[in-house]
Order: structure tokens, then sequence, then C-alpha cells
């Protein structure tokens, strides 16, 4: 899975727009399949992607239309898909989000994710090794028919609790 | 079909509620590029040039660039224009972040508002969808209370805002467009222009995507661009201090502005230096939309926290006020962020006093009790307050040093630091001649982003016989081919305003000429745009500006530098001894524009 070092991460979207640019030659926010969640009022920048969760709750999917693939990332068929909105509502984390009729989600790059190869912070790394290890139980039950961005948005306002509480503790120094 | 732009110009007059959606004309695209030129031709064609900037009539403008949103790194910026209410001649002012792409993303190149809202209101814009919308319960808010409250209430953290506080509310000329919270439009007072018309925020959510016309060219550059990034000698620097690096290294050459320019070095700058702000306040780094540099910071106080300060603002409100606390820069860095007021413009102000206090033209009855002396903190934060709120003496800052100064008279004005209305930034010319001669003949005052010289400090003497005919143009201390320097640097800051990159990168890093630009607007636009048309282009744009600026009244007379960096040498450090011969350089720089001796160019 793709592992996030909030750290690092400064919020410049630059994997967004490499993202989105590989998978379509084009740039924009909604193409990529990473979004950056940023709280300028928190100083949070915190890129959401597929989490790969212990759960796959977007699996539940009314069609089968979703699979997961050889490298642990999902796969949405577009032949069997007819856009029902299920894994939307399903992904507790704003993951998968349909933009233009197609369910937009983290396809791994077939195995080489440009948006770690984009990353000048070091804040995303790829580990091939790392495989459901999230668990998404916590935070799914706050997600019933909240919206993608909405949800991303909670999420990282209460993932990066810790990290702000690290900030504050040696403020006073 | 149109790649890289928008496709559409957005017209939204306040008077009459009208709203406008028009097709963006390539032909006139390829004459102006985008940014910062589409905004000032478009004040050239339409601006009425003898109002008032405070009138209905003014025009704002938001221009982006034909690569806005782009895989091109920095391609982040936003240039806001008009009629500067501080200046009176052409105001325009840019700020990074991620409004630009959200706007390209939204299908435009070009936001124009005119005319005046009835009450307070604010735009929104989701795409083709437009409305005027009341924002009266916004009243009064400051910039992050005002970006907070409107993506709450229309549940949705992922649009972009362009605020102004309650600087802008009230008038204050010289405040600010905040876009982020902390990626601010500062200069010539475009905060006041939005507050002019009544408006409080632009709201921008944009679902579209940036096309290109040869994606794959376009990033084989993009990828050229971003090597000589990354392997750029000051990328390490640029990468851990940003521009707060420019600190200790003025001060190393003696121009760090310091008790209002009086002195060039502060023994004192390891308390107030980008090295010490990194070590003991910075959480982590920041940047605007799709840098890989990423020179910004979040920064956590004992008692504030946010994202900044650039070094202009770190400056003014340190050494520039005899002041060594580098928890109150911090602090004011804040708090002028989220007022909305240009922290260059301010200083000066308050520079202005502090040393007329010292020379003994005023005293504190002449400030309503306000102890002017270097380094008062106190005064410095009730001063702010009383400009941001119009109060007492306040209301005479809110204008500026120029009308401050002549107002309070006493000789005074000679301490005035602008030129053509605009207050002087954070870089003492004397040491630098190149930057000496970009403030007296940068078009919208005294401030060195119209050229950046930044060449003359490299040390790159080859390239400067290469480039400018003379080594003597990579010397900061010569006046020779600083004319070719500048008027190089003036096309080339134009440029990365036009194509809406960062100046750092473009500019300074000078990692963009002018071919590499024409590959990239061709490969990304599918317009034919030769290295030929982007010249073209620039220099058109530069005369219209001249030309637009002579009907604003201005003349040779107001292309100079205040008396005391003419005049006074610096006593001590690397520049001791300089002042800037800028008569001379001026002369040079007419010539080689081709405009007479009066600065007036040909009628083509």
């Amino acid at each position: 899975m793709l592992v996030i070092d909030l750290n690092k991460c400064s919020g410049c979207r630059r994997c967004e727009t490499h993202c989105s640019f590989y998978h379509s030659g084009k740039t924009g926010h909604m193409g990529a399949r990473i979004k950056v969640e940023k709280i300028e009022i928190l100083g949070i920048d915190y890129p959401i992607v597929c989490h790969q969760c212990k759960e796959h709750y977007c699996t539940k999917c009314p069609q089968n239309a979703i699979s997961i693939t050889q490298n642990g990332s999902i796969e949405v068929s577009p032949t069997i898909c007819d856009l029902c909105g299920a894994c939307e509502k399903l992904c507790p984390i704003g993951a998968i989000e349909i933009y233009n009729e197609i369910p937009y989600v983290c396809d791994l790059c077939g195995g080489s994710p440009r948006c770690v190869e984009a990353c000048e912070m070091g804040a995303i790394s790829y580990d091939p090794a790392i495989r459901q290890s999230v668990s998404l139980d916590w935070f799914k039950k706050k997600t019933k028919k909240i919206p993608p961005s909405v949800k991303r948005y909670e999420y990282a306002k209460q993932g990066s609790v810790k990290l702000r509480e690290n900030w504050l503790k040696d403020r006073s120094k | 079909m149109l790649h890289g732009y928008g496709g559409h110009i957005l017209r939204v007059d306040f008077s009459s509620g009208r709203i406008l959606r028009e097709k963006t004309d390539p032909s006139y695209m390829l004459e102006v590029i985008g940014g910062r030129g589409l905004n000032s031709r478009r004040l050239f064609d339409e601006l009425k040039r003898d109002i008032d900037p405070l009138s209905e009539e003014n025009m704002l403008l938001i221009g982006v660039g034909p690569l806005t949103g782009s895989l091109l790194s920095t391609s982040a910026y936003i240039t806001i224009s008009g009629k500067s209410p501080l200046t009176g001649i052409l105001g325009d002012s840019a700020a990074g972040g991620f409004l630009g792409p959200e706007i390209k993303m939204a299908g435009y190149d070009q936001l124009i508002f005119t005319g005046k809202s009835e009450s307070l209101s604010y735009v929104y814009i989701c795409d083709d969808h437009v409305e005027i919308r009341d924002a009266v319960h916004l009243k009064g808010k400051d910039i992050f209370q005002t970006t907070a409250i409107l993506r709450k209430e229309l549940n949705d953290n992922s649009i972009q805002i362009a605020a102004i506080g309650p600087a802008g509310e009230n008038l204050v000329r010289f405040a600010t467009v905040a876009c982020n919270n902390s990626r601010v439009c500062g200069r010539t007072g475009m905060g006041c222009l939005f507050g002019s018309k009544n408006l409080k925020a632009v709201v921008v959510k944009g679902t579209g995507m940036v096309s290109l016309s040869n994606p794959l060219k376009f990033m084989d550059i993009c990828k050229i661009i971003d090597k000589r990034i990354v392997e750029h000698p000051e990328f390490q620097d640029r990468h851990d201090l940003g521009s707060t690096l420019l600190m200790k290294a003025l001060n190393g050459l003696g121009i760090l502005p310091v008790n209002h320019f009086q002195k060039g070095i502060a023994p004192y700058v390891d308390e107030i230096s980008g090295q010490t702000l990194a070590k003991n306040y910075k959480v982590k780094n920041k940047g605007c939309f799709n840098c890989n540099i990423n020179c910004s910071r979040y920064y956590v106080t004992k008692e504030v926290e946010s994202e900044g300060p650039e070094y202009e603002t770190l400056c003014s409100f340190s050494s520039r006020l005899g002041s060594r606390d580098l928890e109150f820069a911090l602090k004011m860095g804040q708090y002028l962020n989220r007022m909305g007021l240009d922290s260059l413009s301010a200083g000066e102000t308050i520079g202005w006093a502090m040393e007329c206090v010292e020379k003994g033209i005023f005293d504190k009855n002449d400030f309503d009790g306000l102890d002017f002396t270097w380094g008062n903190t106190d005064t410095v934060e009730k001063i702010l307050d009383k400009i941001i709120h119009l109060e007492g003496v306040g209301a005479d800052f809110a204008k500026g040093t120029r009308f401050l100064a002549d107002k309070m008279g006493r000789g005074s004005q000679k301490y005035a630091l602008h030129v053509k209305g605009l207050d002087i930034i954070c870089g003492d010319p004397r040491g630098i001649k190149a930057f000496g001669l970009t403030y007296a003949i940068a078009s919208r005052g005294g401030d060195h982003l119209r050229a950046e010289p930044f060449f003359e400090l490299t040390n790159r003497f080859e390239e400067a016989e290469k480039r400018f005919g003379t080594r003597d143009a990579a010397d900061r201390l010569s006046n020779n081919g600083k004319a070719a320097l500048v008027e190089y640097s003036e096309r080339q800051s134009l440029l990365t305003d036009c194509l809406t990159m960062c100046k750092n990168v473009g500019l300074s890093m000078d990692v963009l000429n002018f071919e590499l630009a024409a590959d990239l607007l061709t490969s990304g636009t599918g317009l034919n745009f030769t290295e030929d048309v982007v010249n073209k282009a620039l220099r058109g744009t530069i005369t219209k500006d001249r030309l637009m600026n002579i009907d604003f009244g201005i003349n040779s007379e107001d292309d100079t530098l205040p008396h005391r960096f003419t005049h006074e040498p610096l006593l001590e450090g690397a520049s001791k001894n300089q002042v800037v011969p800028i008569d001379d350089m001026v002369k040079d720089y007419y010539k080689i524009k081709g405009w007479d001796e009066n600065g007036v160019p040909e009628k083509q």
C-alpha cells in the first residue's frame, strides 16, 4: 500500500497532478486518485488514497464489479460497473469517487506509483508487502450519507490530531 | 480546440448584477499570453484613465495563465490587477496557493469585476454556475474566519477562496487579498479595490481538467524544468529556508534594511534569521500548487501558528523597525495576514514615523501619544490596530507613506521611502544596483518583482558577457550593463507572470528562457507561440503598461529613487560607501527600450 508520512507532506498536491496526468494526460483534482485534504487553519495536509483496508468495504459492490488485483489494489471492471455509486458510499474515507462516469480509485500505476516519484518531500512511499493492515472500522460508522469530499475532510481532521499534539507540545520552548 | 486555457472570460458587474461568460479569443491570447499580460492589456483596452481608483468605474481583474494548473511545476499563480488605490497608477499583485488552478479547472482565464455592490457580497463560482451572494454576515471577519465560515456553510473544504479582511473593508489603501489564508496578493492595495466594490470574497470550485495540445512533448519539457530546479545550486537552501534565507544573505552583503535603511547590517541578525526561525518554530514545509521546492513553512510559537512568513514580512517587522524580536515578527505576520494588510507598506509607514521621531521632526503628540522609538513593539501593535480601523492618526497612515508624509510635512517627505507611491521593499538598492534601477522604473512603483535581476548576485560573469555584453552585469556594485540586465529580466519576470509560474523558479533560479517557454506554450496550448511571438507579446505589454502609466500622470521625474539611496552612502558592511547613480542608469534603460529622453515610448 501507499504509506503516507504526514510530518512531511507540504500540501502541494504534486501527487494529484502527476496521478491525474499519468492516467489521462490532463491535470485536475477530480481526475486524481490521490487527493490531498488541506485544512489550512490547522496547518494540516493529508493525502487521502486507498488504504487497501482490512475490511475491503468497497468489494461489497452489488454488481460484483470490484476485485482485488495481485498487487493489492482495487480494480473496477468498466463493463460490469453500472455506476450505482455504492462503492463511493461504502468507502469510509472518500478514496473512491465517481467523476465523468468512472469510479476513480488508486491502481498503484501498475506497480510504480507516480505520486511517490513526484513527491519531492518524500511523504509518500510504496510498500507492496503491506496489505490490509489498516482497519477503518473505527471511522466507518461516522461516514454514512456524507459525500466523499466531506469524508476526506473528516478523516484528515481526526487522523491528524496526534500530529498536532506533537507540534503544540513543543510550543513553549 | 483551445488547450491549456480555461476557454472563458467571466464578467461580473456588481452595479447591474449582470454576469456574462465570453469565449477566450485565441488571437488576443497570442498577443498577451495570459496572467498579468492579459490583465494589463484588458486595462489598457477598457479602463477609463481619469477615474478615482475607488470609484465604480475601476476594474478588478483576476487573471490566470495558459499553463496554470498544468503539469508545469509551480504553475500556481494568479494576478489581481486594477488602478491602484495606493499609487493611482497601474496596480497588480500576484499570489500562489491553489486559487489559480481552481479558476482554470472552473473554465476561466480571467475574472473581470466592475461596478459596486450595494451591500457586502461574495461571488460564488462553480464551473459555469456563477452567483453574487450576500456576505453581510462576514462583515468585520478576518481572512482566516471568512475562509473557515465559507467552507463550513458551503459544506466543502476543497473550494478555493480569495478574501479580504477588515483592512480591505475599511478601504485601507494597502489592504491585501489572501488565498489559502496565507498566500497573499500584498502590493498596490488590491484588497482595498475589493472593499471599494463591496466584494468580501471570491469563492471558486472547478471540477474540470486542464488539457494539453501535445501532452507528451509538454511532459518532456516539464521534466527538463524539474531537473533544472532540483539540481540548482540554491535548491536545498530554498527548500529549507525559502525567502527567509535572505535575512542572513542580505546582512552579509550589507544591504539588510536596519532602522529604516539607515544601516545595512544588523549585529543581531542571528536572532531574527530564517535559520533561527526554522530551528525554533518551523514544524514542516508548505508548498503552493505542484511545487517541487516547497519553500514555505508552517510555524508554531507560544502565541500563534500559521503558514509563512516570507522574507519581506519578516524583515519589515524586525530589523527594518529596529526590533530583534523574532516571535513578534511571526506574530505580526499572522496578524497582518488575518487582517489583510500589506506588511511592506504597513512596515514602511511605521519605519518612517520612527525615523522622523528619532530625527526630532515629530514627537509623541503628533502621533496620538504613541511612542515611536526603534523596536517599540507595543507601539507597532497599537498603530496597526489604528490603521486597520482608521482610528485617529491611523486614518492618515492608512493612506500610505507618501500621503502621510505630504500631509504631516516639515521635510518628512525626504524619509518616505517609496517610488511612485509604492513603498520600497526590504533590499537596500545601494549594494544591488540593478535592483535600484528596477525599483525606479517598475510599472507598479518601488518594487523588485517587475524584474528581480537576481542575476547580478550569482557571479556568473561569463554568462553576463554572453547575454549582456559585459562581465559587469554580474557585479552587484557596478552600474554597467544593468540596463540590459533589467530589460531582459523585466521580460523574464513578465513571462513568469503570464504563464503564471513562481518567480523564484522562473526568474531568480533562471530556469526559464524564452525559447523553452515558447515550446511549453506551443505544446501546451496548440497555438503557434514561437520565441518571436512570445517576445513580441512581452515587449508589447511592457510598452502598453508604460503608456497607460503616462496617461495616469507618470513622467521621467518619477523614475527615480528616494534621496537616501542616491545621496547617502552606506557607512559599514560589504556595500560600504555605495549609492545608486540612478539618473545615468535610467537614461541607459530608456535608450535600450528605444524610449525618448522623457521615457515615452515611440508611437507604434
